[in-house]
């Protein structure tokens, strides 16, 4: 009896702190350079590892259907994730198991890779109010750094070398010359796909080529996980960390057919620079739920129809009109979901193109900007927005 | 909606099948570089499975209220086939013993894998037809949609339909979107490439290569609003090209004119029936819906008059006496558009971007 209280209790223990937002991580100063960090150099032993969730996306379901069958069952994962920094960068090192190591490699038009991304807020005067997590929203660019485990890619056109964009079969040469014509095509791959982004909102990610973004990446497979490392400069010209620095983490399992909006993502998680002064507000913003009443915010999105377009569990139908609010509590901040019940053109995403489902626009465009149809809800009272986003917080996905 | 549209007519009453635009295709543009499988245009047996296997059933497109249907990406080996090649090298060694000459993989699948098939039993009612297919630079189109990166775009003077590849980061929604499956997926550049309707050769005034090759001179190319172009007589004043499965949606921009003459049917003795015809009316109903059928009513008055006065426009037109009596492209109209947009006339580039809104000194080169 007392060993099933105990694992009952265990039990209910485990789904509390699942349902909890992740605590702050602590990136701990080195005087090491962390110039060429990668996944096994030695200053990661002294990196504080803290656990951050990370929940498959589901607000919005793309288009590939035996993709979204297999969307339908993920779960959300764990993932430990250290941070160091010097004086002039921040190292992040991001672990999670994947039963799978996953390459989109060979001549395949199914194959999908692992990957991961770090997301930081960019460049703002204040860090609140923060970017949408799904990649910014206007006014509030962030940047992405993604990496993916590819094996070898060629850009288009590349140096614009025609001579090398010839099958080798029409190519003149035999032999030798052939085998020297293969080599020379080969070294134009690229072998490390690692690539900065900044967007502002989902459609919108525009990849930094002309240098002005700088950083390294890598990942690892080992003992069926990944490790995954991003080095990048404290400050550039799209960020500036310092104190408590926002950023988000996802990861892609290439097994499940994960790319884009198939992917496993954090809320805004916090860093804080050991030895600066955390942006209190900011902090408790990320690592503190709601304080509301779940219950009384269920009864009230109910009363206020919010689940007429938005979707509130697999079960409802889908409606295009909305984003799916059924596992919205892993990947958002109170922040964000206070805002865009009172204010819900602050934060609206270009999204999945209009001409996708243009009998239900989520937005009109009033001059250049995007007014959301969502109704107003600044006239509810301050508890019951905080109930419903209580509630709202709630939902999450299972984690596995 | 672009401003103007491109668009073809194929008259399938010519098509023999030959192939001619595939390869015309497939050596400007798809012989190299991880477009080895793709078939930017292709000829396939009707009825059959197509290109990629059953393309018809895999999704994408819009429903009656205007929903992107979820749709499937093909796999390479079992629904589009790997493309073999030989080991040219081994008949250069000095070895007698040739045999060694073979595919590099086992060959399983391919386009055309079942051509001339078609359908009902040899020799009483055994039919198919030829239908050619390239990208249809729908509308509405399905990629474009589907698309989360704004990496396809529809070019506003021509209404072109093209993948920015500097966008594009190869997730392939597009191709789950296309009804048609005319969009693929690049393994070697991690991109989806497509049919750009030989747009380099359109601005000069030329003809995509599948339609100046095309021996049974089958393929008008033109501006629809072009009230003198023999697609605009075709399709609007004649009303007899129609898109194919424009159920899906897309408000496709390839049109067909559908095969009227079929041979009649012959009986158990061999002897031919009477006003038998061996192309159901069903099947060309399934592809081009109910406008089929005054298409060809149109289409068999006017080969009647032609019979009886000696004059018919629409005749003349489908019979394209001088080659060059199938297109209407006008070069110097995208001079004109290169100069009002200032830019390089060849450049295909999403004008959207290129001022690199997001990234500091200009993301987009």
């Amino acid at each position: 009896m007392t060993k099933i209280v105990t694992s009952l209790l265990s039990l209910s223990l485990a789904c509390s702190a699942a349902l909890a937002a992740d605590a702050a991580i602590s990136a701990v100063k080195v005087t090491d350079s962390l110039d060429a960090v990668k996944a096994n150099s030695a200053v990661w032993s002294k990196a504080k590892f803290s656990s951050v969730t990370l929940y498959p996306q589901t607000s919005i379901e793309m288009n590939d259907k035996n993709a979204n069958a297999i969307t339908d069952t993920l779960k959300a994962k764990k993932a430990q994730v250290g941070a160091l920094y010097d004086g002039k960068n921040i190292a992040l090192m991001v672990k999670w198991a994947d039963g799978s190591k996953d390459v989109q490699a060979g001549y395949a038009s199914t194959t999908y890779s692992d990957g991961f991304a770090v997301q930081l807020a960019g460049t703002t005067a204040k860090p609140q109010p923060l970017p949408y997590i799904g990649m910014g929203s206007a006014g509030r660019p962030v940047v992405v750094h993604l990496q993916k485990a590819n094996e070898k890619v060629y850009e288009p056109n590349g140096n614009m070398d025609v001579s090398t964009q010839i099958n080798r079969n029409q190519t003149a040469l035999f032999g030798k010359e052939l085998k020297e014509y293969d080599a020379k095509v080969a070294s134009l791959a690229t072998t490390n796909y690692a690539r900065t982004f900044v967007g502002e909102g989902f459609r919108s990610l525009t990849e930094v080529k002309d240098g002005s973004a700088k950083s390294t990446s890598g990942m690892v497979y080992a003992n069926g996980g990944w490790s995954g490392t991003l080095v990048r400069p404290l400050q550039d010209a799209y960020v500036n960390l310092s104190g408590t620095v926002p950023l988000a983490i996802a990861v892609w399992d290439g097994s499940k057919m994960g790319r884009n909006g198939v992917k496993n993502l954090s809320a805004w998680v916090a860093v804080n620079l050991e030895g600066q002064k955390p942006n209190e507000a900011l902090l408790a913003d990320l690592t503190t739920d709601s304080k509301g009443d779940a219950t009384k915010g269920k009864a009230a999105l109910e009363t206020n129809g919010c689940n007429g377009c938005h979707q509130m569990s697999a079960a409802d139908p889908k409606n295009f009109m909305a984003p799916s609010l059924r596992t919205i509590g892993g990947y958002s901040t109170a922040g964000y979901l206070r805002e865009s019940i009172v204010k819900p053109s602050a934060v609206v995403v270009p999204g999945y193109n209009r001409n996708a489902h243009k009998n239900t626009p989520w937005y009109t465009l009033e001059k250049g900007k995007r007014i959301s149809t969502m109704t107003d809800f600044s006239h509810l009272d301050k508890n019951t927005v905080e109930d419903i986003v209580a509630y709202l917080q709630s939902l999450k996905a299972e984690v596995e | 909606m672009s401003k103007r549209q491109l668009a073809m007519v194929m008259d399938l009453n010519k098509c023999i099948g030959c192939q001619t635009c595939t390869v015309a295709c497939k050596t400007q543009w798809t012989n190299r570089n991880g477009r080895e499988y793709m078939y930017w245009n292709n000829v396939e047996t009707y009825p059959g499975t197509g290109y990629p296997k059953n393309w018809m059933e895999l999704g994408g497109g819009f429903d009656a209220a205007g929903d992107l249907q979820a749709g499937v990406i093909p796999n390479l080996e079992a629904d589009y086939g790997v493309p073999w090649d030989y080991n040219y090298e081994s008949l250069m060694t000095d070895s007698a013993d040739h045999s060694r000459f073979q595919p590099h993989v086992s060959p399983t699948w391919g386009p055309n894998w079942d051509e001339d098939q078609g359908a009902g039993a040899f020799p009483q009612d055994n039919y198919f037809f030829y239908l050619p297919r390239i990208c249809n630079h729908c509308t509405n189109p399905g990629c474009l949609s589907a698309c989360p990166r704004d990496a396809i775009f529809k070019r506003e003077e021509d209404g072109v339909v093209l993948v920015d590849l500097d966008r594009c980061q190869g997730y392939r929604y597009c191709i789950a979107g296309c009804p048609y499956k005319k969009i693929y997926f690049n393994p070697k550049i991690s991109k989806s490439e497509k049919c750009i309707l030989c747009f380099p050769r359109i601005e000069q005034g030329l003809p995509p290569a599948c339609a100046q090759q095309c021996v049974g001179r089958i393929r008008f190319v033109g501006f629809l609003d072009d009230e003198e172009s023999q697609v605009h007589k075709l399709v609007h004043k004649y009303k007899v090209a129609i898109g194919l499965r424009t159920d899906y949606g897309t408000q496709p921009n390839v049109y067909y004119i559908p095969p009227t003459e079929s041979p009649a049917k012959f009986d158990a003795e061999g002897k031919i029936i009477e006003g038998s015809t061996r192309l159901p009316i069903e099947e060309l109903e399934k592809l081009f819906g109910k406008e089929v059928h005054g298409a060809i009513k149109t289409l068999k008055a006017e080969m009647k008059k032609r019979k009886e006065t000696g004059v018919s426009e629409l005749m003349d037109l489908l019979i394209a006496y001088q080659h060059s009596d199938m297109f209407r492209l006008d070069n110097h109209y995208y001079q004109q558009v290169a100069k009002d947009q200032k830019r390089n006339p060849l450049a295909p580039v999403d004008t959207r971007y290129i001022a690199g809104k997001f990234t500091k000194a200009g993301g987009h080169h």
